[in-house]
């Protein structure tokens, strides 16, 4: 295994009241898609919004290529790509705007400005409502709006939070086959989700997580074992506990 | 400086496609010149207005000639006391060397009826005391042993159009400052946070101080804009709409005192409403949250209004709001300045945007702010 792109170790943090991560350990790599998988609630937006530094730990700690996420956070934000399902866009921008606009933020030189959101543009097939304002377009359309600012400033950590939850079949695949080709670029691509069924497919190694614990990690085909699937190998996971 | 303008950039190019700000600029621009027209209108009509004298008796002779003159429509009624509940303006009982007058000091028509009909005894018994003195060959001067000659520091017209600005216009600049931005800072803010583009922002490598400052700008632009779109508008209109039978204007002097107290408290509300939009979760709470501000900025406003001499010492102006409308009037009415007073009024207004930035800060950067509830 090569060495781990984004490193958690014994994470845990407490939300209100509730005690949301208890101690989550788990290494994901560059050129693998990484499954953060576990029921709703089991705690996987809340790890990755501390390994994006939206969120401080209270123990533990986060290494993203090296740079730790409280000591330096800027780093890291330069370093990583987040899509969530809140497909949030600036509806009065066009879409090249929005895209412009988080890769000035991101510090994308003026020079190669341009260069970088038509390439962003060109390589999602957005090319067609590229000058359209974003409150004009469809899910589907936003969402790669979404995808295009999370890369236009091309992070070497990819992570995805049920990135297909708002979106038709469609659109799901044309996310996932991104995913897919982000691996062959050699990133490291993180997909959340709590479809068991669709981390399966896609994912190279998985980590499951179940009340804040991680209850099983490794190869993928490892963690199914003799099961008949990821699903069937959670449930009797979380029986036995 | 570079993310700044990045941002201040972005954030005006959204603020300039809203049609709600489009609409508030457009409204600010237009709605001193329309109360202008509307109380010149009044005031016109009260002037031209005519009023009856509902009467009974003998007039004496040449009085009839005098009332009809100022406006004052004589009508013969059988009970003069009764008319002058309802019926007419004014009541009156001419008596062989008096008269007797009702009427009803609550309705404001009886009031000017009354005040016009004094004017006119007033002139009527002056003419005649001195028709008889002359018949008897004494000069009438005795009348008036000592003449007053009046001579005014400055014109009265000039001073009554200056006190109608000095309170007008704070009125006019604290609430255009406040509306002008309110719905861009909320936008920016509060709505960052409904349409779920905050995530995002956030996670870019930009300092967040400079967001929020970028933001700032923006909006501390939008107010001074529509500040200026609408005071500019008032004071065109001025020159064109006769007000108090002159034409009111602003002194260069006090324009600029104006400018200047625009741009601090534009600074400051657009702070303040952009840590109040940070505290909402959404538009709608985000103008709930800024309701109040509405009545905690008129408040100082309308102490002038109240109090037009109000001239408190020093330690006044280091209230925020209350110090810019006071500063204001002194240059309107006194076209001069202050400058202890300015100077005080400028690091009162500079110490609470700092407090209302810091404030801000804190609350956008705080961790709940991107947690769900
Ligand atoms: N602000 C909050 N205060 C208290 N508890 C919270 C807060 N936000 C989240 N939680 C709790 O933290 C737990 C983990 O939430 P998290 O969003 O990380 O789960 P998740 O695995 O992403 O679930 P889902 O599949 O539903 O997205 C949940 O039990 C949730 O109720
Ligand atoms: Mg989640």
């Amino acid at each position: 295994m090569s060495p781990a792109a984004v490193k958690v170790d014994r994470l845990e943090k407490t939300l209100g009241k509730n005690k949301v991560l208890r101690g989550i350990s788990m290494e994901a790599a560059s050129g693998e898609i990484f499954g953060l998988l576990g029921p709703n609630g089991a705690g996987k937006t809340t790890t990755l919004r501390i390994v994006c530094t939206l969120l401080a730990p209270d123990a533990g700690s986060v290494q993203v290529l090296g740079f730790d996420t409280m000591s330096a956070p800027e780093e890291v934000r330069r370093r990583v790509g987040v899509v969530t399902a809140d497909i949030g866009v600036y509806p009065r921008l066009s879409a090249r705007e929005n895209i412009s606009y988080f890769a000035e933020l991101s510090g994308v030189a003026d020079g190669e400005l341009k260069g970088r959101v038509d390439a962003v543009l060109n390589r999602l097939d957005m090319t067609s409502f590229a000058n359209q304002r974003a409150e004009s377009l469809s899910s589907g359309q936003r969402q790669k709006v979404a995808i295009a600012r999370a890369i236009v400033h091309d992070p070497a950590v990819l992570m995805f939070d049920e990135p297909t939850s708002n979106l038709d079949v469609l659109a799901s695949r044309e996310i996932r086959n991104f995913m897919v080709e982000s691996r062959g670029r050699g990133k490291c691509v993180i997909f959340s989700t709590h479809v068991l069924h669709d981390a399966e497919r896609l994912c190279d190694r998985v980590t499951i997580l179940h009340e804040g614990s991680v209850v099983a990690t490794g190869p993928t085909a490892e963690v199914r074992g003799a099961h008949r699937d990821l699903e069937d190998a959670f449930l009797e996971l979380v029986e036995k506990r | 400086m570079k993310t700044l303008a990045i941002v201040f950039r972005k954030e005006m190019r959204e603020i300039f496609r809203d049609r709600r700000t489009l609409i508030a600029l457009g409204l600010a621009a237009l709605a001193t010149p329309t109360v202008l027209v509307v109380i010149s209108q009044v005031s016109t009509k009260t002037a031209t207005q005519t009023y009856t004298v509902g009467y009974s008796g003998d007039i004496p002779t040449g009085l009839d000639i005098l009332l009809t003159a100022t406006g004052l429509t004589l009508e013969q009624v059988a009970d003069p006391a009764a008319a002058a509940k309802q019926q007419v303006d004014l009541g009156v009982v001419f008596q062989p060397a008096e008269i007797d007058e009702w009427y009803d000091p609550t309705r404001q028509s009886a009031q000017i009826a009354d005040t016009r009909l004094q004017t006119v005894l007033g002139q009527y018994n002056a003419a005649k005391a001195a028709a008889a003195l002359q018949q008897r060959g004494i000069d009438p001067g005795l009348l008036n042993p000592l003449q007053i000659k009046a001579h005014p520091l400055s014109s009265p017209v000039t001073a009554a159009g200056n006190a109608f600005l000095s309170f007008f216009l704070p009125y006019i600049l604290i609430t255009m400052v406040l509306t002008g931005g309110l719905s861009a800072a909320l936008d920016a803010s509060a709505g960052e946070r409904e349409r779920k583009t905050l995530e995002s922002l956030l996670l870019t490598p930009t300092p967040r101080s400079r967001i929020l400052l970028g933001k700032i700008l923006a909006v501390s632009v939008i107010s001074l804009v529509s500040a200026i779109a609408a005071i500019g508008s008032m004071l065109l209109a001025l020159t064109q709409i006769p007000l108090l039978g002159t034409h009111v204007s602003l002194s260069p002097l006090a324009a600029s005192v104006m400018v200047w107290l625009a741009i601090l408290l534009a600074g400051c509300f657009s702070s303040v409403t952009l840590a109040l939009g940070t505290l909402a979760k959404n538009f709608r709470q985000g103008q709930a949250f800024s309701t109040p501000l509405y009545f905690i900025t008129i408040f100082p406003a309308s102490i002038i209004l109240f109090i037009p001499d109000f001239n408190p010492n020093l330690a006044y102006y280091l209230i925020p709001i209350l110090n810019a409308v006071l500063v204001l009037r002194d240059a309107i009415v006194h076209n001069s300045v202050a400058w202890p007073a300015l100077g005080i009024t400028t690091a009162s207004l500079v110490a609470t945007g700092l407090i209302c930035w810091f404030a801000a800060l804190r609350l956008f950067t705080r961790e709940t702010l991107l947690i769900r509830s």
